[in-house]
């Protein structure tokens, strides 16, 4: 017999919401990292840079499709009913972001696997040579190296943007229902990809490009946080209160010791000495940068999940 | 002598006067009781890991023990949550800023020529073990105890301190080969 | 009175570990700047060839300790909301004794291990793991000599009220005290200098 009851009784929403534990956060750094890094490679097809075979922009899609794939299986282990994954695919709703961000991933695959084959590393080349063959084929079409950049920089901005707007969407959300929220994912995207690509460049003057791209897209994160609390600050109660979880609430911790000062303003103070060659260069700042890129995901969902309409008064 | 560092061009500067280094130290420390109310430590954070780990691996035997019980609080907050953890983190990375702009963050050992590398890493988890136990006998360590009670005029830390130099100075001449 | 602002509600608990923060940032950036994070120059205190241990111990107490003094003499700092522990005399001396021989053995304290593990010294990576483990072993003996750990309670008691003197000639005495050790360790310094030479 059921139990008749009319609110209230669901373990994972009482009395605060906790459904997403770490796979969402997993998922949403990854994605923002991987749309980093396209809109990077994208923007050295763009530029030309990638003459020979050293363009860091070669080894992207190789890594992005790798951590894509590690995110997309965070997420398919959040799922709660794994057998129907696939009934994603059957429709196309354009006012949900969910059906947006699928059908994005899956431009995004084969968006990465040309990228991939414009330049087969020859340690797996060797081994599967039909690669190689498709390779020459897609390298035989004009200016394609061109239209790679333009794609990847198409959908990696659309991938950054999404990672946002997937939590924007739920209005029920104080805290996540910030049009911000779309562009500080983006940028954080960025700053993390920079740091992740300026780690695994061997030409050292793309490396120390992306170090002083990173230093400058950390900036960027710093004002577009700015904006995002300005927004909520100057708008309903239940907004300032969702914006005080962060700034002085049970999250505030968190957020100001590993994301403000460890993930942005440590590594851009030692970044920007560093690029200007007065210390030596070390991959910690790079590191700390990702870390705390993901530590963002985590306190935002988390923060997000906590902030509510009802219980707006929870702090005081 | 050329380490690798000068090679680059970058050599480690030189340590400030150590008369400086103290005045900027106490000011921290004066910062501490103005802002705080309580001074610096080091010691009181690590028991919070021990005693947040051992809850995790045996919840009962860490709730039962007298020593784990005071760290962990009663249970509505993180243990890991605590002041003098966050404190240290803060330790670490303004030892790390501070080391990074004086070019001498470098992976290496410190030690005396007279030593090999594998002792000294032994002797100096031995010595972390035993500064331990000490520091938790005497309620603190040298930051909490001697630096934040020296400057409050408090008599355990005083004695403490005095007690730290005489062990020290009574066991230097044994472990003169580590460091000369 | 307005001071301690966190005991006079300026800010919760959650910022205060933000303080926290910043107050470690501090704390750890001078320890490195005065040249703590390094094994050598720590235990170089106990040979008499490198007295900076001493020198900025006790120039960071003095400078505390006159500002704690100055600062709550003109009321704006209360001194009863600042936290003392209290003394156990026999326990605090037998921890001393031990920290000191633990001390020339692994070469760091527990906030100098943090400083020297985060520049990269693998023997400060190893004192800290030593600290876990001998606070590991504490907690488990515990029970074994609690009474102990317990024994000669005196309460909260500072020099002064030990000595019967007033809290501004305490200070001074000590002060006097410090600028004698100072002296003594320059010339310490260089007495071992010369000898070094010969």
């Amino acid at each position: 017999m059921n139990e008749l009851t009319t609110t209230r009784h669901n373990e994972l929403i009482d009395p605060i919401v906790h459904v997403w534990g770490w796979e969402i956060p997993v998922y949403l750094f990854l994605g923002g990292l991987v749309a980093g890094m396209m809109i990077i490679a994208g923007y050295f097809f763009i530029k030309g840079r990638d003459e020979g075979h050293e363009c860091v922009c070669y080894q992207v899609p190789l890594i992005g499709l790798f951590l894509l794939s590690l995110g997309m299986l965070a997420l398919f282990l959040d799922l709660e009913h794994k057998a129907y994954v696939w009934r994603v695919y059957t429709t196309f709703k354009i006012k949900s972001p969910m059906s947006w961000g699928s059908w994005i991933l899956l431009l995004v695959y084969p968006a990465l696997l040309v990228n991939f084959l414009l330049n087969v590393p020859a340690w797996i080349g060797d081994r599967l040579a039909f690669l190689k063959i498709w390779s020459q084929k897609i390298l035989a079409i004009k200016n394609i190296k061109r239209h790679v950049g333009k794609v990847n920089l198409v959908l990696g901005i659309m991938l950054g943007i999404y990672t946002g707007i997937l939590l924007s969407s739920l209005g029920a959300r104080p805290l996540w229902n910030s049009a911000i929220l779309g562009v500080l994912f983006l940028v954080s995207g960025l700053s993390t990809a920079s740091a992740l690509v300026h780690m695994i460049a061997r030409d050292r003057a793309e490396s120390e490009m992306l170090a002083r791209a990173d230093n400058l897209f950390l900036t960027i994160e710093l004002f577009v946080f700015a904006l995002f609390f300005i927004a909520l600050l100057s708008s309903t109660e239940v907004q300032i209160q969702s914006a005080m979880l962060l700034l002085t609430g049970p999250f505030a911790a968190v957020f100001w010791v590993f994301v403000i000062l460890m993930g942005i303003l440590i590594p851009l103070f030692i970044q920007n000495l560093s690029v200007s060659h007065r210390i030596k260069h070390t991959p910690v700042a790079p590191i700390m940068v990702i870390v705390g890129g993901f530590v963002l995901r985590l306190v935002l969902v988390q923060a997000g999940q906590y902030s509510h309409y009802l219980n707006a008064h929870f702090l005081k | 002598m050329t380490s690798p560092q000068q090679a680059d061009g970058f050599a480690p500067k030189p340590y400030w006067n150590p008369y400086l280094s103290g005045i900027g130290l106490g000011l921290v420390l004066l910062a501490a009781f103005v802002i705080m109310g309580r001074g610096l430590g080091a010691s009181g954070a690590f028991s919070s890991v021990v005693a947040y780990g051992v809850q995790k691996v045996a919840p009962e035997h860490a709730n039962a023990n007298a020593f784990y019980a005071e760290y962990l609080g009663d249970g509505t907050a993180n243990p890991l949550k605590d002041w003098l953890v966050f404190e240290v983190i803060g330790v670490f990375l303004g030892g790390f800023i501070s080391g990074k702009i004086g070019n001498r963050v470098k992976g290496k050992i410190e030690k005396g020529p007279r030593i090999s590398s594998r002792s000294r890493l032994i002797y100096a988890f031995l010595g972390g073990g035993l500064m331990a136990i000490g520091a938790k006998l005497a309620r603190g360590c040298t930051s909490g105890q001697a630096l934040t009670g020296g400057a409050l005029l408090n008599l355990g830390s005083w004695a403490f301190m005095i007690s730290v130099f005489i062990g020290g100075y009574a066991f230097a001449y044994i472990m003169r080969r580590q460091w000369t | 009175m307005s001071a301690p602002f966190y005991k006079y509600g300026l800010f919760n608990d959650e910022v205060s570990l933000i303080v926290a923060v910043f107050i470690g940032l501090g704390f750890g950036f001078f320890l490195e700047r005065a040249g703590f994070g390094n094994g050598r120059k720590l235990a170089a205190q106990f040979y008499f060839t490198d007295m900076t241990v001493l020198k900025v111990m006790f120039t960071a107490i003095v400078t505390a300790m006159v500002g704690v003094y100055y600062l709550s003499i003109f009321g704006f700092l209360d001194l009863s909301l600042v936290y003392v522990t209290p003394t156990n005399l026999v326990p605090q001396i037998t921890g001393g004794l031990i920290l000191g021989i633990g001390f020339v053995i692994g070469g760091y304290c527990p906030g100098t291990a943090c400083v020297s593990a985060s520049t990269g010294r693998y023997d400060g990576w190893a004192y800290v793991a030593g600290l876990f483990a001998g606070i590991l072993f504490f907690g488990e003996v515990f029970h074994l000599f609690e009474k102990f750990y317990t024994s000669t309670a005196m309460g909260k008691v500072t020099l002064p009220q030990l000595f019967h003197l007033p809290y501004g000639l305490m200070v001074f005495l000590v002060c006097i005290m410090a600028l004698g050790a100072f002296a003594a360790a320059e010339w310490g310094e260089k007495k071992m200098a010369a000898k070094k030479e010969d």
